[in-house]
């Protein structure tokens, strides 16, 4: 993909297919650099964190509801089969079709299908990074079908030739300014100011005219429910309900993670949903529906449910607890790393931790293998998410994962880093090999040592530690040599 | 009372006057201390890269060698982080039900310093004398891993002469991570200066935390930029007296 | 014949959950179920959380509930209104023009300045309007086109917590809208902006028909 020339980003555009992206921390250079976009993120993640937390001190039982949320999660993926056999039971019986993708691809050719079959030529959006996940928007253009994204930072992404840095607010790394001259530019607009009360109406006014003549509509889901067959979809803009209820025909995509036992079930996964996203008691609109309904709303009703890499993902006693996720972006408001570089570093519509876990597996582990090591394994993310998925575990045991592949590796032997590990173990083997260890490091590295006791360059990948760190030069006298030296007592052995 | 001192690799090499320090105020408190040297690593480094099998040799090691200890005391809250979230895992996975039926039974004498002080030994008080300026870095394993809580809080409030001015932001990671500070070096020297920037901010004489791994980080720019704020291990300033004040020669 | 997509995934999936056995009647649920408040204090907290994201709440009595209506949409300062099909007929403020929704096309609800329905029920921990679209509360378009929505919402409807209303639904609803806030979006420079798409006035009129 070419790097077009436009007013968002002052770096080539950033890559989100997992296949195509550069490693996280080649990724991450340019943003590090971008300092409006840091700060932005930074405010951004602030002003959601602290409303999160007034939320959640407010709520005397956060504690139980979290339980409660985690268990259903968990007890669905068990029994995630029969689960998904009554949704589509229950949809179709309301008047809507259930189709199953095993991958993206197979996705694309079904939702073409259906709007080939609805003589589309173009179909509105409601938010879905499953979409993005599918490369849905690329084969709908190959096919002359115009996707008009229709959330306000989709838009703004769309028309500015862009894409998103953070979950729950995408278009976080644009400011007014590169608002205001997109929309002059691509809604013809060129008096419009640069107040955000002017932009959201200009949009809200572009958009109307789409809703009301727009017959087909493509949405992703937050919920499926087994019990009913009925779809939820939770908003803050009113563009989901739009989407949902004026067109003729509704597609929705979801992954087959996203379903939930009972309607009951939503008392305990909105309460949790909503605070943990955007800080909130409740979102402003939250949607249900069922099928069709003769008189209100499409008269014709699509579910994709879509596999891609889940139900293997599901096979992994460590790594299934992934699919709990309810993506609302808590974990990449807490996440420090995140904070420095937002989403585009990621390579994928998934960032911060859900996306360090979820991007790679449903690679199959053969792309993003450097997203595992995108942590630095605080477990903040943990502490936050709303479903307990201990992602520090799941990221640790990817990185065992990505490493038994490297073992196989012949280019393993110049990884610096693969033979300093080897050597370490061989040290940490046995006390004798380990104090030799410590007196050739204290004698290599006084090559290095300055006279003032410090260590400022070092080679290779001591490189990475000095670019920012200097290194207090090692001690002549370890702990270990101290002891024995004050505690010289006979009968005391070392291995 | 007696303990045994597992003193971690990195502490060993690089900073051993952790290690005395943790000895004299110990020894101080009462505790008959010793030290196996057969002692290397916990395995930590290897796990949390991904090279679990030599991390599997390191933890059986460590199981082994403490099986007889009473306590095992260790002034490093992500190795007993390590010890306590992945030994268990480690051992079930490699299919070794006496390992981990061992270690089990070990656990529960497992410490990290401020644990052992508060909990094992009861006190807050230890009679430590550091007259300075000190501001606090919640280290995560010992935050989130161990839940110390207020242990280092209740310590630190006792010290004579200690003047302890809060941190902003004090529960955000420092960018150390371990192999994360190499192999995400840009970023985490990100990290390592919004962490400065709040440090700086206290006009602290000393930054002090759980562990030297966060301390060695944050000690390394500190000291690339010039600046005068020192780091000191929480053992260093609960082991200072006023007949022995840190930074004298032991 | 070639094994369907749907029957390969249930297979994979069936493979990688064989041996698991969870419960759904064994789920933990000891988070809060009934609320503590009181009638007073419920309609109290239904009332402060809608004022807090900026919807306008009269309170009426169930006999003076027409004229409240009347007065509240004459303050609105609109004149054009859409009905659902069995709103009550007292309901109908004099002076102002109603079109009741039999079929209407969506062009014909764009011309109407404001709707008014009643609801199913009010959720006062977060301030949230419970549509289930019945004949008295209207289709969907109907609350979602028109850019003024005054909705009547008798005390006895209110509840304080979720699991409360979902232990008040006879049965989960086809069709259900939860308001909980106008319309609004954070997507330029975090600046919460009010009003993207859907009605941007919300007024409530409760109706105390519990006292």
């Amino acid at each position: 993909m070419s790097a077009p020339v436009h007013p968002t980003a002052t770096v080539p555009s950033p890559v989100m297919d997992p296949r195509l992206a550069p490693p996280f921390p080649t990724a991450a250079l340019p943003i590090l650099q971008n300092t409006q976009l840091r700060k932005n993120v930074a405010h951004a993640t602030d002003v959601i964190q602290a409303k999160r937390n007034n939320l959640v001190a407010e709520k005397k039982d956060w504690r139980e509801l979290r339980n409660s949320a985690a268990a259903i999660r968990a007890h669905v993926l068990a029994n995630l089969g029969s689960y998904l056999e009554e949704f589509e039971t229950n949809c179709t019986a309301a008047g809507g079709t259930v189709h199953w993708a095993r991958d993206a691809e197979e996705a694309r050719a079904i939702i073409l299908r259906i709007l080939r079959e609805e003589n589309a030529t173009e179909v509105i959006k409601i938010k879905t990074m499953t979409s993005a996940e599918i490369q849905l928007n690329p084969a709908l253009e190959a096919a002359g079908i115009k996707a008009i994204e229709t959330d306000l930072a989709e838009l703004i992404l769309q028309l500015g030739d862009d894409e998103p840095s953070h979950i729950v607010v995408p278009a976080l790394h644009v400011n007014r300014r590169q608002v205001r001259e997109i929309f002059a530019q691509k809604m013809g607009l060129p008096e419009l100011s640069d107040d955000p009360e002017a932009l959201t109406a200009a949009a809200r006014t572009y958009l109307r005219k789409k809703f009301l003549s727009v017959p087909t509509a493509i949405s992703g889901a937050n919920f499926l429910i087994a019990e009913t067959g009925s779809v939820v979809i939770v908003e803050s803009e009113g563009n989901g309900r739009m989407c949902l209820t004026l067109p003729r025909a509704l597609i929705t995509l979801a992954g087959i993670e996203k379903v939930l036992p009972r309607f009951a079930d939503l008392e305990v996964l909105l309460q949790v949903l909503a605070r943990s996203a955007t800080g909130e008691r409740m979102n402003p609109y939250t949607s249900l529906w069922s099928g069709v309904t003769a008189g209100d709303g499409p008269e014709r009703f699509h579910v994709v449910l879509l596999d891609n890499g889940r139900s293997e993902i599901l096979r992994r006693k460590v790594e299934r607890q992934t699919l709990q996720c309810i993506r609302c972006g808590a974990c990449m408001n807490t996440c420090p790393v995140y904070r420095q570089t937002g989403g585009h570093a990621y390579g994928s519509p998934y960032a911060g931790p859900i996306g360090a876990i979820l991007t790679p597996q449903l690679e199959h582990m053969q792309h993003a293998q450097s997203l595992p090591y995108a942590s630095s394994l605080c477990a903040a993310c943990y502490e936050v998410c709303p479903v307990k998925i201990n992602i520090p575990e799941v990221l640790i045991e990817l990185r065992a994962q990505v490493v038994n592949q490297e073992r196989s590796q012949p280019a393993r032997w110049f990884d610096p880093m693969y033979l300093g590990m080897k050597a370490a173990n061989f040290a940490f083997a046995s006390a004798t090999r380990f104090r030799l260890a410590q007196r050739l490091g204290r004698v290599g590295l006084r090559l290095f040592t300055g006279k003032n006791g410090w260590i400022r360059r070092l080679p290779s990948l001591g490189a990475r530690w000095t670019m920012s760190r200097d290194l207090r030069a090692l001690p002549e006298e370890t702990f270990r040599d101290w002891w024995a030296t004050r505690d010289a007592k006979p009968g005391k052995e070392s291995r | 009372m007696r303990a045994s001192l597992f003193i971690t690799c990195y502490n060993d090499t690089l900073f051993p006057e952790t290690g005395q320090a943790v000895v004299r105020l110990l020894e101080r408190l009462g505790v008959e201390l010793d030290f196996l040297p057969a002692q290397t690593c916990c395995g930590q480094m290897h796990a949390n890269t991904g090279f679990r099998a030599e991390a599997f040799s390191q933890a059986k090691r460590f199981v082994q060698l403490y099986r007889d200890a009473e306590s095992v005391v260790i002034p490093s809250s992500s190795c007993v982080a390590m010890i306590r979230d992945q030994y268990s895992g480690l051992f079930e996975e490699l299919g070794n039900e006496d390992l981990r039926k061992q270690f089990a039974a070990l656990l529960p004498r497992v410490f990290e310093l401020s644990e052992f002080l508060t909990d094992k030994l009861g006190v807050e008080d230890v009679g430590a004398y550091f007259p300075h300026r000190v501001t606090y870095h919640a280290s995560c394993h010992g935050l989130r891993g161990l839940q110390v809580g207020d242990r280092p809080f209740r310590l630190l409030n006792k010290v004579r002469g200690l003047q302890l001015v809060p941190l902003a932001n004090l529960d955000r990671c420092c960018g150390f991570g371990g192999t994360f500070s190499v192999k995400n070096a840009e970023v985490s020297t990100a990290m390592l200066d919004a962490k400065l920037t709040d440090v700086l901010a206290t006009n602290a004489e000393y930054c002090t935390a759980l562990d030297n791994s966060c301390l060695m980080h944050l000690g390394g720019g500190l000291h690339r930029q010039k600046k005068s704020l020192q780091t000191v291990h929480i053992a260093g300033i609960l082991a200072s007296t006023a007949e022995h004040p840190h930074g004298a020669a032991v | 014949m070639a094994t369907s997509s749907r029957q390969l995934i249930l297979d994979s999936i069936r493979a990688a959950t064989h041996n698991d056995s969870s419960i759904y009647a064994d789920l933990p649920r000891n988070y809060i179920h009934r609320g503590a408040l009181d009638k007073a204090s419920r309609l109290q907290l239904m009332t402060e959380r809608l004022r807090e994201y900026g919807a306008e709440v009269a309170e009426s009595s169930l006999a003076d509930l027409a004229t409240t209506i009347a007065r509240q949409l004459q303050s609105s300062g609109r004149h054009i209104f859409v009905a659902p099909p069995s709103l009550p007929a007292e309901w109908l403020a004099s002076n102002f023009v109603w079109k009741v929704d039999h079929a209407l096309s969506h062009d014909e609800i764009e011309q109407c300045d404001g709707v008014v329905t009643a609801a199913f029920a009010g959720i006062a921990d977060s301030g949230t309007i419970v549509l289930h679209h019945s004949p008295t509360e209207g289709r969907r378009v109907l609350t979602l086109l028109p850019d003024f929505h005054l909705c009547i919402l008798r005390a006895s409807q209110i509840v304080e917590t979720l699991p409360e209303y979902f232990d008040r639904c006879p049965q989960p609803p086809r069709l259900a809208t939860y308001i909980s806030g106008p319309s609004a979006t954070a997507d330029i420079e975090m600046t919460r902006i009010k009003g993207v798409h859907g009605p941007r006035f919300l007024s409530l009129i409760l109706v105390r028909d519990d006292i």
